[in-house]
């Protein structure tokens, strides 16, 4: 008696695992193909004339502006604890020559960046993704269809352009931050020890770390600010809403994981 | 979830459609803010790895460039004065480890100046310039100079080696069967004879009667000391005592110092006699000088009689004896 169910039940399973992995693929394959759309548009100077550029202009300075200083303060913070646990750690195991290029590597290099780049996506590219959703169901992208306009020109552009610039502000504002209150929690207010950190600086960031810097950077900006939108541009119907954004937040970090670990062993392999 | 989101879509258009005051200005501040922190970071770290700074080239000549990296540090007295910017493999096989030398700092190296390869236990290889004598000429741009290489990590094998060594030699040392575990039961027996009856003297002997010959023949050294003793007693008071053979040596002495000053005196007086027997001597020599004289005065007085009588012969006829006497 038991192995009917298990013989009724395999076609079941292989057919729900393909339609599973369907699934995947055609999202990726859509995430992709948006973002390639996107990166298109953003190279054409037509995304920036008249009212395009106004509706940039805007979403860039609304997604941007108000996270600055909350999230300055909280990359501060974050800087300060973390210096003084790994300089206090380092005395008591007497190797603090190193524990100010640690303090580099593991805050500047690491953490800081990513620590951006989800700020980022919590604060501004996953509701620019609801928000989409939203439209998209109230109609307006037909709407705009029928109009003769594009709604991924129209309002998937901005919101990822805008992305985009909220995470390389803010990573390289939380750099800055962070090499200061590094300076600080070490030195503390005084200038002496300005020449000896711009040397550590200096060789912590050799032209082949700055460059995976770089990249990881870019591309975890690119991430954060296309993988929510583009999955919520238009609906799946046989996936649930919650599923489907659900779905882009899992894609999203797994991207940024890959990033993260690509730079890792870019920088120490 | 459909309720929720159904909701929020007039919101999100009139919320889309919010105008922002001075939109482009404060956009063009953002867009002018995060250009300016990307292009400080770039430019602070440009300054950092030292391209904004005039630098001369020194190349390290080593055997062997194991832990040295590019962009590590020269030091001088502790300050990093340069940083490694190539290494290269030479035609003799030999690494060149291509340093830049910040201007600025070059004054330190001097043409006597050493350069030193350290590779500690804990931590990066480091690279060490010393320069002793500061008044030597500068070192020109391009010096190629050998580096000395110090390395703390290729003594731990010999270290290693050598200490296994020793283990193995206290190993040995410690053995059940070893010499040295004999050797002190041995010191144990022998410490136990010696706190026993007859003590060092039994083990010194090996056997109780030889030790008990030692003790008699001590006291029998005694007695002949005190013997001794009473002789030289006796000897004291023949040779130091009031008749002994001391005091009368030192009037035989005392005498034959008169003895001695009368000789002085006699030796004197023979001295006065000798002086005038010199002067007799001389009273003779003036003697002997006149004598010639006379001699010649009575030769010619002898001659003038010899004359006189000639005369008188020829007066006097019948005088036959011519013949005349000297008296």
């Amino acid at each position: 008696m038991h192995p009917m169910p298990h013989r009724r039940a395999s076609p079941d399973l292989l057919a729900r695992l393909w339609r599973s992995v369907q699934r995947r693929a055609r999202a990726w394959g859509r995430i992709v193909y948006l973002g390639a759309v996107v990166l298109v548009l953003v190279l054409s100077p037509s995304s920036y004339a008249g009212a395009a550029r106004r509706r940039l202009l805007r979403q860039l300075y609304l997604e941007t502006a108000p996270i600055l200083p909350g999230f300055t303060v909280l990359a501060a913070l974050l800087s300060l604890v973390l210096t003084r646990i790994v300089v206090v750690t380092a005395l008591s195991y007497g190797l603090t020559a190193y524990a100010l290029e640690m303090v580099i590597r593991v805050l500047v290099l690491e953490l800081i960046p990513l620590t951006a780049a989800l700020f980022v996506a919590l604060r501004c590219t996953i509701p620019a993704g609801a928000q989409l959703a939203a439209l998209r169901r109230a109609g307006r992208f037909d709407a705009l269809r029928r109009a003769g306009a594009d709604p991924v020109r129209v309002e998937l552009l901005p919101r990822v352009v805008a992305g985009v610039f909220a995470c390389i502000t803010l990573a390289a504002l939380s750099c800055v931050v962070a090499l200061a209150m590094a300076y600080l929690g070490v030195y503390g207010f005084n200038l002496a020890g300005l020449p000896s950190y711009t040397r550590m600086f200096g060789h912590v960031f050799s032209p082949a770390v700055t460059l995976v810097f770089g990249i990881k950077t870019l591309l975890s900006s690119l991430a954060v600010a296309l993988i929510p939108t583009a999955s919520r541009m238009d609906g799946d119907a046989g996936v649930p809403e919650q599923e489907s954004e659900l779905g882009g937040l899992a894609r999203m970090f797994a991207v940024l994981l890959l990033i993260e670990v690509a730079s890792l062993v870019g920088n120490y392999y | 979830m459909t309720n929720r989101s159904d909701t929020p879509a007039p919101d999100t258009d009139t919320a889309l459609l919010r105008p922002v005051a001075h939109l482009e200005l404060k956009a063009a501040a953002l867009l002018l803010f995060t250009l300016a922190l990307i292009l400080g970071s770039a430019l602070y770290l440009l300054y950092a790895r030292g391209a904004f700074e005039p630098t001369q080239t020194l190349v390290l000549v080593a055997d062997d460039s194991e832990g040295v990296v590019v962009g590590m540090d020269m030091t001088f007295s502790g300050f990093p004065i340069g940083r490694v910017r190539r290494i290269e493999l030479a035609d003799e096989g030999n690494a060149r480890i291509v340093i830049d030398v910040a201007r600025k700092d070059a004054h330190w190296l001097r043409v006597s100046s050493v350069f030193t390869l350290v590779r500690g236990i804990v931590g990066g290889t480091a690279i060490r310039a010393y320069t002793g004598m500061l008044d030597d000429p500068a070192l020109p741009d391009g010096a190629v100079r050998p580096v000395l290489r110090g390395d703390a990590t290729a003594e731990i094998p010999q270290l290693m080696a050598t200490a296994r060594e020793l283990l193995a030699n206290l190993q040995a040392l410690t053995a059940q069967d070893a010499a040295l575990a004999s050797s002190l039961g041995q010191v144990r027996q022998l410490t136990e004879r010696l706190n026993g009856p007859g003590g060092a003297l039994q083990v010194l002997m090996g056997n109780a009667q030889d030790a008990r010959k030692i003790v008699l023949a001590l006291e029998r050294a005694n007695t002949v000391l005190a013997r001794l003793d009473g002789l030289a007693a006796k000897a004291d008071t023949q040779v130091f005592g009031a008749k002994g053979l001391l005091p009368e040596m030192q009037a035989t002495v005392a005498q034959l110092g008169g003895l001695l000053s009368d000789t002085r005196a006699s030796l004197k007086k023979v001295d006065a006699v000798l002086a005038e027997a010199q002067a007799v001597g001389a009273n003779v020599r003036e003697g002997t000088a006149d004598l010639g004289a006379l001699r010649a005065e009575v030769e010619a007085n002898l001659r003038k009689i010899d004359q006189l009588v000639g005369d008188i012969q020829r007066k006097w006829p019948f005088a036959s004896d011519t013949e005349l006497r000297l008296p």
